[in-house]
């Protein structure tokens, strides 16, 4: 069962590509008309959405809001290519349209009043974070990034944070931008220098995230992660996307969907494999 | 009523029925779409108790279809009449519940305990696996489909429609079996079993190991099957596999069945239901038929002679 939400249901419908803006890589931008996605998406909700040019693979895909622009009824997708879902998207033309449900899931809490949000993201895991800084921005809290990729291809969105007042990290596994290494070690040097109370929010791979609550446990930080499993239908009923947690007071892990409950779960209450 | 059918003693608006396991209990599409759309809503498969399922990966994507090993996770059905069903009462769509057992015994006190107002019939899940015969699915067996169907018969008074496996060789053995023990209806078909395997780490690319194919991939299978089995009974059929548009939900009520049933696709779009009745309005009107009951089993072969059973 569902939580009963407590958001606006979600809204299927056809939506036209309004721009595409091709990034290095495999990396693309692309912008689409739906307006309840755009009024009432919050960060780290997404989209179940398949470009209606193909037929196979038959289901659509999960993908992050990034941005949402309620004035132009529009929203923006951070794409990676990785196979023939994510492909099929990003050869769409202008005009041409996807089928489209969203938004889905439940959304990052924001931090306590007096405390820093600190965000760890790998890969395309930039792309909430991008809507998530804006809407902190708005409430007058404090943010910080930090974005780790293989190398500097990877860190398409380094501009995106660019006039938000959040502080950006960079870094790289093999250290062609910013700092070298792991994108939590440059976490964990952040919290070296007492920042002061802060939650950490993390998307990525699921390697990254369990990095991210091993060092929330560690520190003795609260933690949210937004979990990235298979995902067939966004809706609670395919149950092909569950994670197993387990509650504080619970003996046993349950499987939780997590496109309903999830995709942001505290991340001690993840049980990682 | 143009788009109305009758199905052994129930009655539905129209043919289109959201199939088990493919739309949750229902209320997970409240407020996406109006579910007094549907002729009818079968729900996930329910046992006496609530079950956790299968690891994942649960469920893969194939060439036009889905392999799943979901493990029939689900609330049981005191949980259903108890919390579902009251939230489902505002709606003009049959309910229909997805019976399923360990074994007889069990089958026959879900369908008791789901013999409530509010549940417009019973859809029998024979293709579960009897845990007395060593995992061997009821379905299988023409004895085994036999005993199940008749211990549900005898435990309601609600319409009751075993859903047919298509992993047998002939389905109208099983079709007809149904039928003596009392059937009202015969849903047609379940997964196909099916085996998907990462050459890389010459693992099956699900966690359970084998699961049941879906989706487009199975059509021609299942309109075949429910074609057959059609033929092989008196009671009505409802045609299900791979259903994606109108004509596909045609092709199965030419073969021969009264309704037919939405999996995959409600994955997939959940608008699904507006653009098949669209599309059965102008079908209608292009053919220039009164109702959607004279499409049913109007399947012409070109000389007038049908090809046998199975492997004809
Ligand atoms: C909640 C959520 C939000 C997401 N947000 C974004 C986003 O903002 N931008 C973005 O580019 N991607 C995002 N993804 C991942 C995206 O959904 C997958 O990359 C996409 O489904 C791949 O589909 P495909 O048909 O292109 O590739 P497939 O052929 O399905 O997969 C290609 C390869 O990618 C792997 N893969 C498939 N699905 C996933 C997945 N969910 N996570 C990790 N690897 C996967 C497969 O194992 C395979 O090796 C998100 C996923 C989730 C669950
Ligand atoms: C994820 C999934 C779960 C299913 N669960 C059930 C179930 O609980 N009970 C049942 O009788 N059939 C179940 N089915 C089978 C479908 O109801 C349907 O018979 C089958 O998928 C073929 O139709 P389709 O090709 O339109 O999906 C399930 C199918 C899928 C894909
Ligand atoms: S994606 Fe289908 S249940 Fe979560």
């Amino acid at each position: 069962m569902p939580a009963s939400s407590t958001h606006r249901p979600p809204v299927n419908r056809d939506v036209p590509l309004v721009r595409r803006q091709a990034l290095e890589g495999p990396y693309v931008l692309l912008t689409f008309r739906h307006p309840e996605v755009a009024a009432g998406a919050r960060a780290g909700q997404f989209v179940m959405i398949k470009a209606n040019t193909v037929s196979d693979p038959i289901l659509r895909r999960p993908f992050s809001v990034m941005r949402v622009d309620p004035s132009e009824g529009a929203f923006t997708l951070f794409l990676k290519i990785v196979g023939p879902g994510s492909h099929a998207l990003a050869e769409l033309r202008t005009g041409e349209e996807a089928g489209c449900l969203g938004p889905l899931g439940q959304p990052f809490t924001a931090p306590p009043e007096d405390q820093e949000a600190v965000f760890v993201a790998g890969g395309y895991g930039i792309a909430p974070f991008v809507l998530f800084g804006e809407e902190l921005g708005r409430a007058g809290r404090r943010a910080r990034a930090f974005y780790g990729g293989r190398t500097a291809a990877d860190l398409q969105l380094c501009d995106a944070f660019d006039g938000l007042g959040v502080p950006l990290v960079c870094a790289t596994d093999d250290g062609s931008f910013g700092h070298r290494g792991r994108v939590t070690e440059a976490v964990a040097a952040h919290l070296d220098t007492r920042p002061g109370p802060v939650t950490l929010y993390g998307c990525g791979p699921d390697a990254m995230l369990h990095a991210v609550a091993r060092l929330a446990e560690r520190r003795g930080v609260p933690a949210q992660v937004s979990v990235d499993p298979w995902m067939g239908c966004g809706l609670g009923t395919c149950l092909g996307c569950v994670v197993p947690i387990r509650r504080p007071g619970e003996a046993r892990p349950k499987y939780h969907c997590a496109c309903t409950e999830g995709p942001v779960f505290d991340a001690r209450d993840v049980v990682w494999p | 009523m143009r788009l109305g059918v009758e199905l052994g003693g129930l009655r539905l608006k129209n043919p289109l029925i959201a199939a088990s396991g493919t739309f949750g209990y229902g209320v997970e599409y409240e407020g996406i779409l109006d579910l007094s759309l549907l002729g009818g809503v079968v729900s996930k498969g329910l046992y006496l108790e609530p079950r956790d399922g299968c690891p994942v990966p649960r469920i893969v994507e194939t060439p036009s279809g889905l392999l799943n090993a979901i493990g029939l996770q689900g609330i049981g059905i005191r949980a259903f009449v108890r919390d579902v069903l009251p939230r489902l009462a505002r709606y003009e769509t049959a309910l229909i519940v997805n019976v399923c057992g360990d074994t007889v015994e069990e089958y026959a006190e879900v369908a008791r305990i789901a013999d409530v107002p509010g549940v417009a019939a019973l859809e029998v899940n024979i293709s579960c696996p009897n845990v007395k015969k060593g995992g061997i699915a009821f379905g299988g067996d023409p004895r085994m489909t036999h005993e199940v169907v008749s211990a549900v018969r005898k435990a309601t008074r609600l319409p009751v429609i075993p859903k047919l496996s298509p992993n047998v060789t002939d389905v109208s053995v099983f079709a007809r079996v149904c039928e003596e023990a009392g059937a009202d209806a015969l849903s047609c078909i379940n997964t196909l079993l099916g085996l998907a395997i990462d050459v890389e780490r010459r693992v099956p690319r699900l966690a359970f190991g084998t699961g049941g194919l879906s989706g487009p991939a199975i059509r021609p299978i299942a309109v075949r099957m429910a074609w057959q089995a059609a033929r092989a009974v008196r009671i009505p059929v409802i045609g299900i596999g791979g259903i994606t548009s109108t004509e596909d939900a045609l092709e199965f009520l030419v073969a021969g069945c009264r309704a037919v049933q939405v999996g995959t696709a409600n994955f997939v779009d959940p608008g699904i239901y507006a653009r098949i009745l669209a599309g059965f309005e102008s079908y209608l009107q292009r053919h220039r038929l009164e109702s959607i009951g004279e499409v049913v089993g109007s399947l012409r072969f070109p000389d007038g002679e049908a090809p046998g059973g199975p492997g004809a």
